[in-house]
């Protein structure tokens, strides 16, 4: 009896919320979040119009009927509930293979929200709506992975804060917070959800929960299984790389079937992808085994096909020891890149949009669709993440087959400078990584990074250029020279280029990837680890450095990673409330105030400004005298100072005809007068 | 009186508030989702200011009777004007009264409204006490305060008029002589003097007043009749002493009534008062005032 007690108070319906603004508050943002589901394609367009139209008639409908609900709306309420919650069930068990429960929820939520919109006759149930409002910004913001998303975010917050406080101004019978308070309510209310932004720990990448694969706008490749970047010319340097141009992903060279180390393609800043992983990583496209000197190529003779239904079990690539910890990660393709599907090493498993991929041995996976705008693809990797000193003591005894050993420890020529430099620098090391550790070193201590070099002459080689040259060059360059020092000592070692992790934006959650992330680093075969990655370029100094230019491509940097949408928006609103306030400020108070403004601004303007010490009578006496003609001014004088100090107050009509007869009066300089004072 | 402000019913909204916000937080940690995130730590900040914003609020508030009657009667309403710079919820406790929403509405500054207190028993009270309460900014959350504020004057408040009872020193006697007393306004006229404050307005003397100009009133001879003295002796229970009080205003407002002079003679904390009173306000200042006398009985 209890229980049924608890539910019959429960049901109880409340008094009826006669705040229109408040309606309209908790009406705004149930369509912010329908309006924030569409945006990311959560819902479809009709859906939403249709959604929009229905809550807001409900609304509408509920505010008419507050105080008298027609007695079947509840029932029809509760069946339309119901029948919501067995679609959503039904569509999460019919589904073959489940892969995401967020679209079926967005609705569910949205109907939800549509059927309770016909039936919020009181506070509590403007309230509810108000926090599915909050459920279903959390569904969309799920499927968010840009700041343009913080729009829909502004205007949910901005009209939930409205409906907060019009709650309050209902609930207090008229109370309302004064604007510093409201400041120092969104302040203090900022600071906490900072604080608790700043403490929480980011958001890790659900497990076996949401594997995204989904098709962009790519179009089609030439040849499957080729790549479709550009090995580069030197006419193409001088621009930078654009989805149009020959060079589609962005400048960058390397992602074809070579990497010509004496060129550098003129990077663009355009975001490539956008990665939500578990841990930062290099995101490997494709390495390299064969080195001619100047460039470097694949000897493993072309991908083959993997022919498999989503998600593709993948080899375990040549010397890979796949015993790291499992890192999922999903890349969201943002503007047209190399067919290549980019992940963290040793990947094993693959969601992609096909039936096909193609796979080589070292790893490499290459789409058989172009990978433009709208792609999303995920990866799942076994990373292995060995400490130096367990690197340092890697005792396996696993071997590469000696055609391996040769493919990776091939050399185009034998280079005794090389060698001999190799040598004495690693003298004192025993152990691979220690060796690895020291040839980075030194490239640190005695190379300069710069990608303006002159072009290497023709049939130079570019590490003989670059060790015993003038030591600057790019990464290309200066990871060719470290794997081909580690060969020429006999250690396996490839060339792998791909994407630097990218700048983390703690707001979406993901690692921004642009196309001047681009970057070669090398990778190093240990027994027990397999290939483990080592870029030299990261501590390689920039040479001569110029304090203004990297002052300037600092602040270029920062700015271009400023949300400007948002910050333009919320600037924007503040600057307009601002004005507002000022403005309201300024005005007036009273009839009286705006008659004797609108005096002296007459006055002014016809050369005789009120004196100090001049009553309002006195000065409207002047400006009758001045215009010549009638006594309007002193008629209005006398009324604002039977106003003011006589407490006989105009009817309200009166008050609006002074104003405007004040405001619409002239008074003009008398001709050939001068300034009377 | 606290200082402090305390949650009214606490445990179901921060309850609530909490297990949204984990939810939330759990579901965007695993769900790898940074908006998701984000929408929850801008909700737990409304929470957290919706919640503990009525705090500050109420903590920071400040409120003044401004004025308040000098007498009132138990049981009966009585209408204080107080002040608030804030829109707040006020219930009286001390002496007990109506909730109300009292501050600016709108966006203005302070404003006075009126609070009704309706006070049960008899006393004299220098300070009313209230619980304020308010859920600014946000309505999500109702946090209170009690304070006591001093009232600008003395309330006295009287009791209610009680069954009157003739005096128990002359029974028959006195009645018939209560009731054809002559009034105490209606001796014989001495003359007339100038009118000074606290003169009754029966005394008026309108011919002298026209003739002299300004106001006049009647010099009286003594009053003919005798003061009956009512001796009030209050138990230390207060619903009995209550009662008591109401009787003796009761008697006294009869004995007035008619016309007689009325000794009241009453225990105050300042001691034993014998005093005649002159109207039912002086009756009813004199019963507020009164306290209980050990082994006090009843009014005689």
């Amino acid at each position: 009896m209890r229980a049924l007690d608890a539910v019959r108070r429960a049901n109880m319906p409340g008094p009826p919320e006669n705040s229109i603004r408040f309606r309209v508050a908790c009406l705004g943002t149930v369509l912010a979040s329908i309006a924030s589901c569409a945006s990311v394609d959560e819902v479809s367009r009709p859906t939403a119009v249709a959604a929009t139209a229905l809550v807001s008639g409900g609304m509408f409908f509920s505010h008419l009927t507050r105080t008298r609900p027609p007695g079947w709306i509840k029932v029809v309420v509760a069946a339309g509930a119901m029948a919501a919650f067995v679609w959503f069930f039904h569509s999460l068990t019919s589904a073959v293979v489940i892969t995401t429960i967020d679209s079926p929820l967005g609705l569910l939520l949205i109907s939800v929200l549509v059927v309770h919109s016909f039936h919020v006759p009181s506070r509590r149930d403007l309230l509810f709506s108000l926090a599915a409002s909050a459920g279903l910004m959390a569904v969309a913001g799920a499927q968010a992975i840009d700041l343009s998303f913080g729009l829909y975010v502004v205007a949910w917050a901005c009209f939930g804060l409205w409906g907060l406080t019009e709650m309050w101004t209902s609930s207090s019978g008229g109370g309302r917070i004064s604007v510093a308070g409201l400041v120092c309510a969104l302040a203090a209310m900022s600071a906490a959800a900072a604080a608790v932004f700043l403490v929480l720990p980011a958001p890790v990448v659900a497990s076996r929960v949401s594997f995204l694969a989904q098709a962009g706008a790519g179009g089609s490749v030439g040849v499957p299984g080729a790549l479709a970047g550009d090995t580069g010319s030197p006419a193409q340097l001088s621009r930078a790389g654009s989805q149009s141009s020959p060079i589609r992903v962005g400048g960058y060279l390397g992602f074809a079937g070579s990497l010509n180390t004496a060129l550098r393609g003129n990077l663009a800043t355009t975001l490539v992808m956008q990665v939500r992983a578990q841990r930062p990583s290099y995101w490997v496209g494709e390495t390299f085994d064969t080195w001619n000197g100047e460039s470097w190529t694949e000897s493993r003779g072309g991908s083959r096909p993997l022919r498999e239904t989503s998600p593709f079990a993948l080899p375990i690539p040549v010397g890979d020891v796949p015993l790291g910890q499992s890192d999922l990660q999903t890349f969201y393709v943002a503007n047209a890149t190399a067919d290549l599907v980019f992940h963290a090493e040793s990947a094993e498993e693959l969601w992609f949009p096909t039936s096909k991929v193609f796979y080589s041995d070292d790893g490499t996976i290459v789409s058989p669709i172009g990978l433009g705008s709208g792609s999303v693809y995920t990866v799942e990797s076994q990373v292995t993440t060995p400490t130096p000193a367990m690197l340092r003591s890697d005792s396996s005894a696993q071997t590469l087959l000696p055609e391996t050993q040769a493919q990776y420890g091939q050399l185009p020529h034998a280079y005794p400078r090389v060698l001999a430099l190799a040598q004495s620098i690693t003298a004192g090391d025993t152990t691979t990584y220690d060796k690895v550790q020291s040839l980075i070193d030194w490239v640190g201590a005695h190379t300069h990074y710069s990608l303006d070099i002159p072009p290497l002459p023709a049939g130079a080689d570019t590490v003989d250029e670059f060790l015993f040259g003038n030591r600057v060059g790019f990464c290309e360059q200066i990871s060719t020279s470290l794997a081909v020092m580690l060969r020429s000592l006999g250690i396996p070692a490839r060339e792998a280029v791909g994407y630097v992790p990218g700048g983390y934006d703690p707001i979406t959650d993901l690692w921004q990837v642009h196309a001047d992330d681009a970057h070669a680093w090398v990778q190093v075969w240990f027994p027990g680890y397999g290939w483990q990655d080592f870029d030299p370029t990261a501590v390689v100094p920039p040479s001569n450095p110029s304090p203004g230019a990297t002052a300037l491509k600092d602040v270029a940097g920062a700015l271009r990673r400023v949300p400007w949408v948002p910050v333009v928006a919320v600037l924007a609103g503040a600057g307009l409330v601002v004005a507002v306030v000022r403005l309201r400020r300024a005005r007036p108070a009273t009839w009286a105030a705006r008659v004797a403004r609108d005096a002296e601004r007459a006055g002014r303007r016809a050369g005789r400004p009120r004196r100090p010490s001049e009553t309002l009578v006195e000065y409207a006496a002047t400006l009758d005298e001045l215009a010549g003609s009638g006594t309007t001014w002193g008629r209005l004088a006398s009324s604002v100072e039977a106003s003011a100090y006589g407490g006989r107050e105009p009817s309200p009509e009166a008050q609006r005809a002074m104003v405007a007869e004040a405001r619409s009066t002239r008074v003009r300089r008398p001709v050939g007068a001068g300034v009377r004072d | 009186m606290s200082r402090w402000a305390r949650p009214a019913r606490p445990v179901a909204p921060i309850a609530v508030a909490l297990m949204i916000i984990a939810t939330w937080w759990l579901v965007a940690h695993n769900g790898g989702s940074g908006w998701v995130q984000f929408l929850g730590d801008l909700v737990f900040g409304a929470l957290f200011i919706g919640i503990f914003g009525p705090w500050v609020v109420v903590t920071s508030a400040k409120v003044a009777v401004r004025s308040a009657p000098a007498d009132g009667v138990a049981g009966m309403p009585v209408e204080l004007r107080v002040r608030a710079g804030t829109r707040l919820r006020i219930r009286p406790v001390e002496p007990p009264g109506i909730e109300v929403f009292v501050g600016p509405v709108g966006r203005k500054g302070s404003v006075d409204d009126l609070v009704t207190l309706v006070p049960v028993r008899r006393g004299v009270r220098g300070t009313v006490t209230l619980d304020i309460a308010s859920a600014a900014p946000f309505a999500l959350q109702w946090w209170t305060r009690r304070v006591q504020l001093p009232l600008p004057s003395l309330l006295h408040v009287s009791p209610r008029s009680g069954r009157p009872r003739p005096p128990s020193t002359s029974p028959r006697e006195d009645v018939g002589e209560v009731r054809n007393r002559p009034r105490t306004d209606a001796g014989l006229p001495r003359g007339a003097r100038p009118y000074v404050s606290g003169d009754s307005r029966r005394l008026v003397h309108w011919q002298a007043t026209a003739h002299a100009g300004k106001l006049m009133v009647r010099e009286l001879e003594q009053p003919s009749a005798a003061p009956v003295t009512i001796t009030v002796d209050l138990p230390d229970d207060p619903e009995e002493a209550e009662r008591i009080a109401e009787g003796a205003l009761g008697t006294v407002t009869q004995l007035l009534e008619g016309g007689g002079p009325v000794l009241l003679d009453t225990l105050e904390p300042s001691g034993r008062v014998l005093a005649p009173v002159a109207d039912r306000r002086g009756a009813g200042r004199r019963l507020a005032r009164a306290v209980a006398r050990a082994g006090g009985a009843e009014a005689t």
